[in-house]
């Protein structure tokens, strides 16, 4: 069952999916919510796409069942998506529909929520009418009413989802998938589990500049700090985020920042600086479409290649990234640690696709977790401290400011000796130098293999990272069920580039594909740099939206 | 303004209708540039208009000038760049209160200290429309934003105080519920040789009004005309009684060389001493 809500930006698209969606989790469908929005305020065309099935869906369907058309565009852009026995839901306040559209569905959406107590409740009505005819009760809609608003308010959008209930005819409904889920599913936004993610790991520090796609993080963030003690604070721009972080974690917060391309640009000499001087770090970087302000509210996957790079100077780094919501709250909790354990900044790359795509899912175990500062404590201190001192594996002993009676911590941006001295002598710099690349040694060893699905080693592969992972995921179990022996091998850590799978399946597969959002295949060049292999072919797409499984299953068919 | 002026020449109205708001003050900040640029009988191809990005410095893409739409709290050294490489050339710049003296706040006290001759017209709605309804260092302490939904800690800037204590040797601030009042500032501001700053209070009903409780659009603009009050009857009044009011007029009206007249000096002192060594 796929719906789509449409209509112009500030219309209200988001509350009636936010509303339908959780409702029918708590019903126990499996649910996705993609949204596809203008970077306008007003005015526009924006949508968002409701897929229901009985196990969580993992990427948004193409064909539409129900559309909710609030106003006239939506119903000319997407009328030929939906299906012929389709349903079509239309304000008919404000338009009619043409004579020969037989799947038209009136509903006066705003006599009927002002009847209830106000306009402002049309978009309620139109969750009550999509209900009806889906064939589903209003009980779980007007519980979630009641959890979101006052008494006299949720009366009133009670009456309203009652309103556009009984204005559409049952007898038209479609047969459901059955509900399967428990009903106990987390419905949120993948920003939202970002929020989530960094908070249970102990993130007590974020300083960040609004970014779309990534400034949901931080409003997550912000709206908890009423039950945590946390600090958020908006900075002045990112060159002062990143900054406030790397001075909050050397005093000895647990710390994180959150951008998109052209603010991690700004950040790019702090994030050398935080190379320099050892300070842990997690940045998350929401990618858009650039080059600059690019497409602000759509999505691309064209950073990989500037978060390998960035920064001037070489230092050890780790880069991973949000394939799907079961994953990345553990992901995130990964690079905490890794940054603090290794003393390093760790990139987390996410996008629109993942920021802004809603699904439900089983709640998080929180005792898979890891939480360790990897602080010195009083047992294995040496004495005199000194924070930079040469080890093994690279690390130094990481204590904070005031930690220790009679021990200091120095940290400097020039190269500098154990003791966080400046120094010029070439011994020394080369020795730092060693010391803190030598991280990447062990580093290397904490990088996780790629996800595989599908055939365990079939003859076509495909290789993939981050949020396409729904759609390539859609398309290896089609044409599985097509008969073709399909492997999908999707990257969750970047960098340092776990190999292992892909060295062994890459030369067995008779076809292989790199499929990736962006235009230069900046992942299969790091394949090659990393392995030497390549895949035969390169699936990249770079209009600002998500890939659909259909497009990719298009270009494999190609060549199969 | 004695007659209304005919602002469509200077329209794209091709790209029209704009992306704001129904109540956004953002239209009637532009229309009160517009007129007062009318007035001023300046070749429309010799007037760049440079923004940065946020719902206000969308203004640029319906202009009908030389524009350039920067990135976000960079039109004034972009700006700074146009001015210097031809003087000849008429450069405004237009940019959120965000855009101006958050990731921009650098930039424009540099571009007051050296006085060159551009004119900044501030869309100041206290807060990121574009993003949302965040903060901004224009959002007044304790109000609500996205990202202060328990009221903003910080203390607000003041436009003019820091653009004069810059540098800036035209400061003024207008209101959008006194339009024309804001236009004939403008027109002072668009004349004035040296960096002319406009703060231009306008309203963002869908963010910061909604967020704050403000009522409609109206009720934004009633605010305002409940809480201004002209620059020369504040001055007799004690601290605490203007402290919550927009306190409006031209606050500095100096004389100080032009950045670019100093280049062109400089250069022809250069060739006359031989200034290379
Ligand atoms: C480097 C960078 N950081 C953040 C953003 C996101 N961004 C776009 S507009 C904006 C703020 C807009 O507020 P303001 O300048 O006050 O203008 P308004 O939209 O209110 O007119 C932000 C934070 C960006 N485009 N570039
Ligand atoms: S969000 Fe605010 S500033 Fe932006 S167009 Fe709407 S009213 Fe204007």
């Amino acid at each position: 069952m796929n719906i789509l809500i449409g209509g112009a930006a500030g219309q209200g698209m988001d509350t009636i999916a936010y509303l339908l969606g959780k409702a029918l989790v708590r019903e126990g469908y499996g649910v996705l919510t993609a949204k596809d929005y203008m970077s306008r305020v007003r005015g526009g065309h924006n949508f968002t796409k409701l897929r229901v099935e009985s196990k969580t869906p993992f990427a948004p369907a193409e064909e539409i069942d129900i559309l909710i058309a609030l106003n006239e565009e939506t119903y000319e852009i997407h009328r030929e998506s939906v299906v012929t026995a389709g349903r079509i839901i239309f304000d008919s306040d404000m338009f009619a529909l043409p004579e020969v559209e037989k799947r038209g569905v009136p509903v006066p959406l705003q006599t009927l929520a002002k009847e209830a107590g106000g306009k402002i409740m049309s978009n309620t009505v139109a969750v009550g009418a999509a209900l009806s005819l889906m064939n589903t009760s209003t009980l779980q809609a007007d519980e979630l009413l009641r959890e979101m608003f006052d008494e006299k308010t949720a009366a009133q959008n009670s009456a309203a989802l009652a309103a556009g209930l009984k204005n559409v005819e049952r007898d038209s409904c479609f047969s459901m998938p059955p509900a399967t889920n428990t009903g106990k599913h987390l419905f949120l936004a993948g920003n939202e589990a970002l929020g989530l993610s960094a908070l249970a790991s102990g993130c007590n520090f974020l300083s960040a500049y609004p970014m779309t796609p990534a400034t949901g993080i931080m409003a997550y963030m912000a709206g908890k700090q009423d039950q945590l003690d946390i600090v958020v604070e908006q900075a002045e721009d990112e060159i002062s985020a990143i900054n406030m972080v790397l001075g909050a974690s050397y005093a000895g917060a647990r710390v994180m920042t959150c951008t998109s391309g052209g603010g991690f640009s700004l950040m790019v000499e702090g994030l050398s600086l935080a190379g320099m001087t050892e300070t842990p770090v997690v940045i998350i970087i929401g990618m858009r479409p650039g080059p600059a302000t690019g497409l602000p509210t759509r999505t691309e996957q064209g950073d990989l290649d500037f978060a390998l790079h960035a920064g001037h100077g070489e230092f050890p780094r780790a880069i991973l990234c949000a394939t799907v919501l079961e994953d990345a709250f553990y992901r995130l909790n990964k690079a905490f640690d890794l940054a603090e354990k290794y003393q390093i900044p760790v990139l987390f790359l996410s996008d629109q696709n993942f920021g802004d795509t809603a699904r439900s899912i089983e709640p998080y175990d929180f005792t898979n977790l890891r939480y360790n500062r990897h602080l010195v404590n009083v047992e294995n201190l040496e004495r005199p401290y000194l924070r930079y001192r040469y080890s093994r594996d690279g690390i130094s002993p990481r204590a904070l400011p005031g930690q220790f009676p009679g021990e200091t911590v120095l940290s400097d941006s020039d190269e500098h000796d154990e003791n966080g001295n400046i120094i010029e002598n070439a011994v020394t710099r080369k020795n730092m130098m060693d010391k803190r690349l030598q991280k990447m040694v062990p580093l290397a060893d904490e990088m996780d293999e790629p996800i595989i699905y599908g055939h365990d080693s079939g003859n076509i592969l495909l290789l993939g990272w981050g949020s396409t992972y729904g759609a390539l995921r859609e398309a290896v179990d089609i044409l599985q069920d097509e008969g073709l022996k399909v492997t999908l091998l999707q990257f969750t850590d970047i960098w340092p580039l776990p190999v292992a799978a892909v060295n062994k399946l890459l030369p067995q597969a008779k076809v292989s594909f790199c499929v990736e959002n962006n235009a230069t295949g900046q992942f299969a060049g790091l394949l090659r740099r990393e392995t030497g292999l390549s895949t035969d072919h390169k699936v990249l797409k770079y209009d600002g939206r998500p890939f659909l499984a259909k497009e990719i299953i298009r270009e494999v068919k190609k060549h199969v | 303004m004695t007659k209304t002026a005919d602002i469509k020449p200077y329209l794209r109205l091709e790209r029209y209708p704009t992306i704001w708001c129904a109540g956004c003050g953002n239209g009637q900040v532009v229309g009160a540039f517009l007129r007062a640029i009318s007035t001023l009988d300046w070749d429309p191809k010799k007037v760049v208009v440079v923004s940065g990005i946020g719902c206000s410095s969308r203004a640029s893409g319906y202009l009908n000038f030389n524009t350039m739409h920067t990135t976000h709290g960079r039109p004034l050294p972009f700006a700074t760049g146009i001015k210097l490489a031809n003087p000849e050339l008429h450069v405004v710049v237009m940019a959120g209160d965000g855009d101006t003296t958050a990731i921009g706040g650098n930039h424009f006290i540099h571009a007051a200290r050296r006085n060159i001759g551009i004119t900044m017209i501030v869309f100041n709605n206290g807060t990121y429309g574009m993003t949302g309804g965040q903060c901004s260092p224009m959002t007044g302490h304790a109000c609500k934003a996205t990202t202060a939904p328990y009221g903003n800690l910080d203390t607000p800037f003041d436009i003019c105080k820091l653009a004069e204590a810059a540098g800036a040797t035209f400061v003024g601030r207008g209101i959008t519920y006194a339009p024309v009042k804001l236009e004939s500032l403008i027109t002072e501001a668009l004349k004035h040789k040296g960096f002319s700053v406009i703060d231009a209070v306008t309203q963002c009903p869908t963010y910061y009004g909604r967020l704050n409780k403000m009522g409609s659009p109206a009720d934004m603009l009633t605010w305002q005309k409940e809480h201004v009050i002209s620059l020369e009857k504040a001055a007799s009044l004690p601290k605490h009684v203007i402290q919550d009011k927009i306190v409006t007029g031209v606050f500095v009206k100096d004389l100080r060389p032009e950045y670019t007249t100093l280049y062109r000096r400089l250069h022809e002192q250069c060739g006359e001493d031989d200034c290379h060594d």
